[in-house]
């Protein structure tokens, strides 16, 4: 039994992108999941599974639950429903959980939604008071190392120091992924450029980082709805087909801090990886367009490596210059503007992404764009999605 | 350059919880000694701690006290505050442990500028006063 083709994303939805969205969590999920449904061409009614997700701890405060958010919408019952756990490494593993549901029965339309308001709310990232008094965190908020810029760093010096991997390198992400922005409009850093000169020469956050290394900090959700080919038919929409998923927690893995394997890379993105091709039935060649989860710049290098596109050691020299991950490339990346540049809705909206390019809707659209790779967050355990045209 | 904190903030200090198999880890960090989780069948250390070893799935360890000399295997000079009770800049290093085989440990770099250190460079280990209740395991160049 395969999952392959079984499921596919028939609506997306969003709010804006805003330094300060004026409601809430809860306000922000109900208004993305009705611009879905609009867009699906669906009766909210028709809504019976809800797939979501919070932060990398047991305590989400900023998470917009389930039933708050179906209250507000008036669904008379949830047939399906289901957190997906670690952060930004769900973003993927909500729509593999939606397929799974919708697949087999349990729930025919199901949405799958993230909505968060570091920007203007009471929970920011990156933050210590967004961090639990949790056993996991004893070993690093006494020492200060306390915000996800600071481990993601620990991990990117080593990564560098092994790989040769350069700043100037993990710049052209950043630029690459701002040249997509300045063609999007929802973009919160549309109209503003970037040049490498300014990369250069921001302040350092943590070593190796600048602010131009790590995500951006805004209010907004996404949410996106799931059902099965057959449904989809009787739709608005040309369906995105969930051709492969890949979950991957790999060995001795901890949120956020997997400092203790023998090689400090990213196994459980090699091990998501293995098993989204695997069930896409596909290599990394067949790839056409790539969401790579972008919190931060070194995360794509990285993943470039992971899944499969070049070598260990390879992924910075693959960003050299930004030629073969822009529009036009051989494999361009981010094409909304990321986390990096478009919004930081924990992945979500670079799901959106996938599947505008597989309709061929994007802003920066890749001519012919049969299969998108579409990755989840990094240094937890994580999820991919392969989003296809379909047979 | 040395972690400083700043008292005006130290209510806010995060205090260590843990499991109960990690026990013998803070405990010994109350006495002022570093010690980590040996498996008693196979020998395998772990950090953090585990309830059964991961190599030979035993479930008895002891907790033996580290010689407290190690290697720098990564680390990150933090610039931009990100709590007031850390001021900046300060380090943060991975110190990988050289006579506790796949031993890594998080601290804190002591007295050391960030333009002096680079990967493999040997440090030992020392206790710095935090709070009232808190010595915190931490490492300064080694022969410095
Ligand atoms: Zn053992």
């Amino acid at each position: 039994m395969s999952l392959k083709n079984k499921a596919c994303v028939v609506g997306i939805g969003s709010t804006e992108f805003t330094r300060n969205a004026g409601r809430s969590e809860i306000h922000l999920a109900v208004d993305a999941v009705t611009a879905a449904c609009v867009d699906a061409g669906l009766e909210i009614d028709q809504i019976d599974g809800m797939s979501s997700y919070g932060t990398a701890g047991i305590y989400a405060a900023e998470l917009a639950p389930d039933i708050d958010v179906a209250r507000s919408l008036g669904i008379p019952n949830l047939r399906y429903f289901g957190q997906t756990p670690w952060g930004g490494g769900a973003s993927c593993g909500t729509v593999a959980q939606a397929a799974m549901a919708v697949a087999s029965g349990v729930a025919n339309y199901v949405v799958c939604y993230r909505s968060l308001k570091p920007a203007s709310g009471t929970v920011r990232y990156g933050r210590p008071t967004a961090i639990p008094a949790e056993y996991r965190y004893s070993y690093y908020m006494p020492f200060g190392f306390a915000s996800p810029t600071m481990w993601v760093a620990m991990q990117a010096q080593r990564w560098m120091h092994e790989t040769g991997a350069t700043r100037e390198q993990l710049g052209y992400v950043a630029l690459v992924c701002r040249e997509n922005a300045l063609r999007n409009p929802r973009a919160m850093f549309y109209g503003r450029s970037l040049t490498m000169e300014e990369y250069l020469h921001s302040p350092m956050s943590s070593e190796p980082f600048t602010l131009h290394d790590t995500c951006l900090e805004n209010d907004g959700a996404v949410a996106l709805i799931v059902t099965t080919p057959e449904r989809a038919r009787d739709l608005k929409q040309k369906p995105a087909f969930i051709s492969g998923v890949g979950f991957g927690t790999s060995y001795d893995s901890h949120s956020m801090t997997s400092f203790y394997r023998d090689s400090i890379g990213l196994p459980e993105c090699t091990e998501a990886a293995r098993e989204v091709f695997r069930s896409a039935e596909m290599t990394p060649k067949d790839i056409d367009v790539a969401q790579l989860y972008d919190a931060f710049t070194v995360t794509v290098p990285m993943q470039l490596e992971t899944y499969g596109f070049c070598k260990y050691g390879e992924g910075g020299a693959f960003c050299q210059g930004g030629d073969r991950i822009r529009l036009g490339g051989e494999l361009p990346i981010n094409t909304s503007g990321g986390m990096l540049a478009e919004a930081y809705i924990h992945g979500m909206n670079m799901i959106a992404e996938g599947v505008r390019q597989v309709r061929g809707t994007s802003t920066s659209q890749v001519k012919d764009a049969q299969n998108v790779l579409v990755t989840g967050g990094l240094g937890v355990p994580t999820t991919a999605l392969i989003l296809t045209q379909g047979n | 350059m040395s972690i400083e904190y700043n008292p005006k903030y130290m209510k806010h200090f995060y205090d260590p919880v843990w499991e109960n198999f990690e026990s013998g880890f803070w405990q010994g960090i109350k006495q002022r000694k570093l010690k980590f989780q040996k498996c008693s069948a196979c020998g395998t250390f772990s950090h953090p701690p585990r309830v059964r070893c991961a190599k030979c799935k035993g479930d008895a360890w002891e907790w033996v006290e580290s010689s407290g000399k190690g290697r720098i295997y990564s680390w990150t000079v933090v610039r931009q505050e990100v709590h007031p009770a850390f001021r900046v800049p300060f380090e943060v290093v991975l110190v990988e442990m050289v006579n506790e085989p796949g031993v890594r440990l998080v601290s804190n770099l002591v007295d050391c500028e960030a333009s002096e250190i680079s990967f493999g460079m040997p440090v030992e280990l020392c206790f710095r006063e935090v709070t009232k209740e808190w010595a915190l395991p931490m490492f300064r160049k080694a022969g410095g």
